[in-house]
């Protein structure tokens, strides 16, 4: 990618379901490194917005760069390698693989880069490590609490160093302590390793941490000033 | 309230139409197996009874002859010499039409003045042109049954043509029959024609049997009477044999239409099951709403009853159009086996319809009760915590696996305190077989534990996954693979069974089949068969012959049925037998000597006779004990044999005829040259049927194939039940991970990768189901070899378990594994990963 290019460029983005119109003519630039969060009323369109960034679902019209590449002319392959590659997930339900342990969930997308056993072990040991559950590593995710398994994926989603996060109201499911604790870390995480987050939140508090935030108000994207 | 929660029941279905689609279509396709043998069955038995009591009427008894026929005079002695008794004298014999020789009628000669009193002829003959008085006048004349004219448009004075024997004879038709209550159609029918134009169509100098309606007392006389070469019977005791073995065949049956039914229950369990516990989460939430336990439970059971009812009714219709199909099959096997010439499909009883019904719906409901139950009695607050389910699932898992040694034992007990009993015996296996599905979602778990290093290093993290999936969804994987397991074990125990036989039939046949040539008379009992003095002599003297041995075959009445008697001068290969056991000196030596006899194993078996026993037989002077010397295997004839040296049989029945010739070659002789000369010999004798070794034993491979298509049918039937259940089960448990597989695509997962997953999952399931098939399938064979088919019909055989059987049924289960992964695979890279996670 070369440098000035934003990590995400969305230029004239309409989507519409069957004939309901959740975003029109939505222009949008992130920069590398950035704390976007996005806010607005339940069913106003800020997971799509976020599932059109990730190509988890496609555009009714307009064009979408993520870190200088076009999703529209992508192959659903390609779009896999972008997000295995480049991006890191955080949903408001955890979203957990339940057969998996800990230390194996947080391996996963270490695996699917190609990093070597051995090597993605001492990367989820020093991940867990950090967010103080180290002792939780062979645990299955359905034995951890709401805020346990949020943190889990988090480091998920920070494991393979993705240039970009996407986290779809992550604290939506948390109490206002816990809820507080996770955002910390995923900013304190992402601002470490200059990570692009791109938050999609209810949470006034999270306002506060982020350097820009953005409203979705009838299927238009605005700037709101802080 | 109930009415809200069948709305919910219905738009649920609704929702998943391919759900409903494959639950239904596994009750229907149970429900149908086993209702089409059902009524296939029913049909075989109805026909079978049918012509026996066509061709019987009032008769009580019969007098019949040692030999297969009786002199003339015996049927004047006993109307002037013994007192008046209703009697009519029978000739009886198989004929087939010409333009259609698969069609086989009973030729029955009979005395039209006597017939009114015995079998109530006038009523049989109601008009249509028939008079029997003609049958008298004219030669050759015969009353065909009425049915039969119409469909061949012969009217009364057209002829028409028939194989006798070896032989093409022109009747004419002066008359048909009809029996309006028995046979409505009057398919069943025998030809009917006068006796002694029976007897010169069949040959026959005497008369083949009198049949006599007799009140006590004048049986008693008559038993005190000592007709020489006659024995007075029963009349119902002539097929006693028959119909023992026709009940053996139709109980095997039955036992493997109950063997469809119950891989169809493990599938209508499995599908049930699974659609209730998918959803656990909404019932946990109606149950905190304030939905009582009673209310859920009964809403689950009607959801039941209805999709039941449906498939069941649709299971009727299939059960129906595949009855037609196995009537046919079922009817030839009979015919092959048994040979019984007027047995045609008849109306099977609308009872099974409603048998069929009650089966279906009760099964469904049975099979929804226990996850209903489970459902209804969970807190609420469990019933939506997937954990919880899977606990439950592994405890009930471990359980089954617990309960499964006492089951076996159980089965195990079975088999021995009713050593011979079948039904017993089908008991026992059916444990066994329970027993095998108990302990099968407990060994998916072990094996796929074994499986699970191994996956993940070639795989990595996905193959540990794909494991690990598989085995945490137990409360959804447990009974699929249960009824797959058991659906695919039956097809292996089913196949390796038949395959067993066939090793054995074929070893049988090697050691049976010494001569090279055989020739033999159709009906032995006819005066001129051919076999003259001089005709033997010159077949004997021919320089490429080493040897000929003479046999004469025929049937003992006796009050078990009729007895096969194999009497055989043997050539220079000995006697051609398997001995099974034998007296400790020298049993053969002293069979050739006349010191006794041989039976059968199925003989053996049914009558409990063993060696060093007496058989007492009906010779020409009375009842006579023979020593057995010896049991020997026979597959031909399970009604059961005695085998005894021609001269024995010469000398205690009085009879000289030669029924069948074996004709042995030098080792070094030109065997198509040979052939030709014996051809040459018996040319001039139209009624000597020539055979060679060759085919003779590619003929009884043949009708041993043909015997067991119908279980081969079957066989393919569970299968498809299995492929279809497994197909349904998996699917559903596929589809059901959409949103967990929606995650892996958000991780980068490619569609690609998605597929191999869903691949790697199904398929490690019906391999895991296939591998554990194997030994249930072979304990199944074993259980069907040494055990069911003894008791079913005597035999015994060696089990011989060959790859292609094992190997069939482990690619049955993988391919159903993998078609049901094909869809969820291509459905992961077609559909938009925000719709699913926004679905689910």
């Amino acid at each position: 990618m070369a440098a000035g290019t934003p990590s995400v460029r969305l230029l004239n983005v309409s989507k519409t379901y069957n004939s309901h119109v959740v975003l029109t003519h939505t222009d949008l630039e992130v920069a590398p490194g950035e704390f976007v969060v996005i806010v607005g009323r339940s069913g106003s369109g800020k997971s799509t917005l976020l599932n059109l960034i990730g190509g988890l679902d496609f555009a009714s019209s307009g064009e979408i760069w993520l870190l200088g590449q076009s999703l529209t002319e992508l192959t659903e392959e390609q779009r896999a390698t972008i997000r295995c590659r480049s991006l890191g997930f955080v949903f408001q339900f955890f979203n957990l693989i339940p057969t998996l342990t800990v230390s194996e969930n947080i391996r996963l997308p270490l695996a699917l880069n190609g990093v070597s056993k051995e090597e993605a072990k001492i990367r989820s040991g020093h991940l867990l490590h950090e967010l103080g559950m180290a002792d939780c590593s062979k645990r299955f995710p359905e034995e951890l609490s709401g805020g346990e398994q949020q943190r889990i994926a988090i480091a998920r989603a920070m494991a393979h160093k993705p240039a970009i996060v996407l986290a779809d109201e992550p604290t939506g499911n948390l109490d206002l302590d816990t809820a507080r604790d996770v955002i910390e870390l995923l900013d304190r995480t992402c601002r470490a390793q200059g990570t692009t987050l791109i938050m999609a939140t209810h949470s006034r508090e999270v306002i506060g941490l982020a350097d820009r935030v953005l409203t979705i108000r009838g299927s238009q994207l605005e700037e709101t000033t802080q | 309230m109930i009415g809200l929660l069948s709305t919910a029941s219905g738009r649920f279905y609704l929702k998943h139409p391919w759900q409903l689609c494959l639950a239904v279509t596994g009750i229907a396709l149970g429900v149908a197996v086993y209702v089409g043998v059902d009524l296939a069955n029913d049909s075989a038995r109805r026909a079978f009874e049918l012509s026996e009591n066509l061709v019987l009427g009032r008769v009580t008894h019969q007098l019949v002859g040692l030999d297969g026929s009786l002199p003339n005079s015996v049927y004047r002695d006993l109307r002037v010499e013994h007192g008046p008794v209703l009697a009519a004298p029978i000739v009886e014999g198989e004929v087939r039409l010409f333009d259609s020789p698969g069609r086989r009628f009973t030729l029955l000669g009979v005395d039209p003045l006597e017939e009114p009193g015995l079998r109530g002829f006038s009523g049989f003959v109601p008009g249509g042109g028939a008079d029997l008085s003609r049958l008298i006048v004219e030669p050759g004349s015969v009353l065909v049954p009425e049915g039969l004219a119409t469909e061949l448009g012969l009217s009364t004075g057209a002829d028409l043509e028939l194989i006798v024997g070896a032989n093409v004879a022109t009747v004419r038709i002066v008359g048909t029959i009809r029996e309006e209550t028995l046979d409505p159609e009057g398919m069943n029918l025998p030809l009917v024609t006068d006796i002694a134009s029976a007897q010169e169509l069949l040959a026959i100098d005497g008369i083949t049997r009198i049949d006599l309606v007799l009140t006590a007392a004048e049986v008693e006389r008559l038993e005190a009477l000592t007709i020489p070469g006659a024995r007075l019977l029963p009349a119902a005791s002539r097929n006693a044999g028959f119909s023992e073995l026709a009940r053996a065949f139709r109980t095997n049956l039955t036992a493997l239409s109950l063997l469809a039914l119950l891989v169809g229950v493990f599938l209508i369990y499995a599908t049930m099951s699974f659609a209730i516990v998918q959803r656990r989460e909404i019932f946990g939430v109606l149950r905190a709403v304030g939905v009582s336990r009673r209310q859920l439970l009964l809403s689950i059971l009607i959801e039941a009853a209805v999709i039941g009812g449906a498939a069941t009714v649709l299971g009727l219709a299939l059960g129906h159009a595949l009855a037609s199909g196995l009537v046919d099959l079922m009817l030839s096997t009979i015919g092959d086996l048994y040979f019984t010439s007027t047995v045609t499909a008849a109306e099977p009883s609308a009872l099974i319809y409603w048998k069929g019904l009650a089966i279906g719906v009760l099964t469904t409901l049975l099979a929804a009760l226990a996850p209903a139950l489970e459902a209804a009695n969970t807190a609420p607050d469990a019933a939506m915590s997937r954990a919880a389910l899977e606990q439950t699932a592994r405890r009930v898992s471990r359980s089954g696996a617990r309960l499964a040694l006492p089951v076996i034992a159980l089965g195990s007990l079975l088999f021995i305190v009713a050593p011979r009993s079948l039904f017993v015996g089908f008991a026992g296996l059916f444990l066994i077989i329970v027993a095998g599905a108990l302990l099968i979602p407990a060994g998916t778990t072990l094996l796929l534990r074994f499986a699970e290093p191994a996956a993940e290093r070639v795989f990595g993290i996905p193959g540990s996954l794909a494991v690990r999936g598989v085995s945490a969804s137990l409360s959804r994987t447990g009974v699929a693979t249960a009824a797959l397991s058991v659906a695919v074990a039956t097809v292996i125990g089913v196949g390796v069974m038949i395959g067993s036989f066939r090793v054995s039939l074929a070893q049988w046949l090697d050691a049976t089949l010494i001569a090279d040539v055989y020739l033999s008379v159709p009906d032995s009992t006819a005066t001129q068969n051919g076999f003259t003095e001089a005709r033997l002599t010159a077949i004997e003297a021919l320089p490429e012959v080493a040897g000929i041995s003479l046999s004469r075959f025929t049937t003992l009445p006796t009050v078990d049925g009729e007895l096969n008697v194999r009497a055989i001068q043997p050539g220079p290969q000995g006697w051609g037998l398997t001995l099974l056991s034998e007296s400790p000196d020298n049993a053969l030596q002293r069979l050739s000597a006349a010191e006794g006899v041989m039976i059968s194993e199925p003989y053996s078996y049914r009558r409990q006779l063993s060696v060093g026993d007496d058989l007492v037989l009906p010779a020409a002077e009375g009842d006579k004990a023979f020593l057995i010397l010896g049991i020997y295997r026979d597959y031909i004839s399970d009604g059961g044999s005695v085998l005894m040296p021609l001269d024995l049989y010469r000398r205690e029945w009085n009879d000289p005829r030669v029924g069948g010739v074996g004709v042995y070659f030098h080792a070094t002789t030109d065997r198509s040259s040979a052939r030709t000369a014996i051809r040459a010999l018996v040319r001039e004798a139209p009624s000597i049927r020539f055979r060679s070794n060759d085919a003779i034993r590619e003929r009884s491979m043949e009708v041993f194939d043909r015997t067991f298509k119908i279980t081969e049918v079957l066989r393919v039937l569970a299968g498809i039940v299995a492929f279809l259940g497994l197909v349904s089960a998996l699917l559903s448990i596929e589809l059901e991970r959409a949103r967990e597989t929606a995650i892996l695509r958000a991780l980068g997962l490619t569609p690609r990768q998605i597929g191999t997953l869903a691949l790697t999952q199904t398929g490690l399931l019906g391999l895991a189901a296939g591998l554990l098939a194997i030994p249930l399938g072979v304990v199944m064979a074993a259980l069907l070899v040494f055990i069911i088919n003894q008791r079913s019909f005597g035999w015994s055989m060696g089990l011989t378990v060959e790859p292609a059987p094992l190997l069939l049924g482990i690619a049955l289960a993988l391919s159903a594994a993998l078609l049901a992964g094909i869809y969820p695979a291509a459905r992961a890279g077609r559909s938009s990963v925000a719709t699913q996670l926004r679905e689910e």
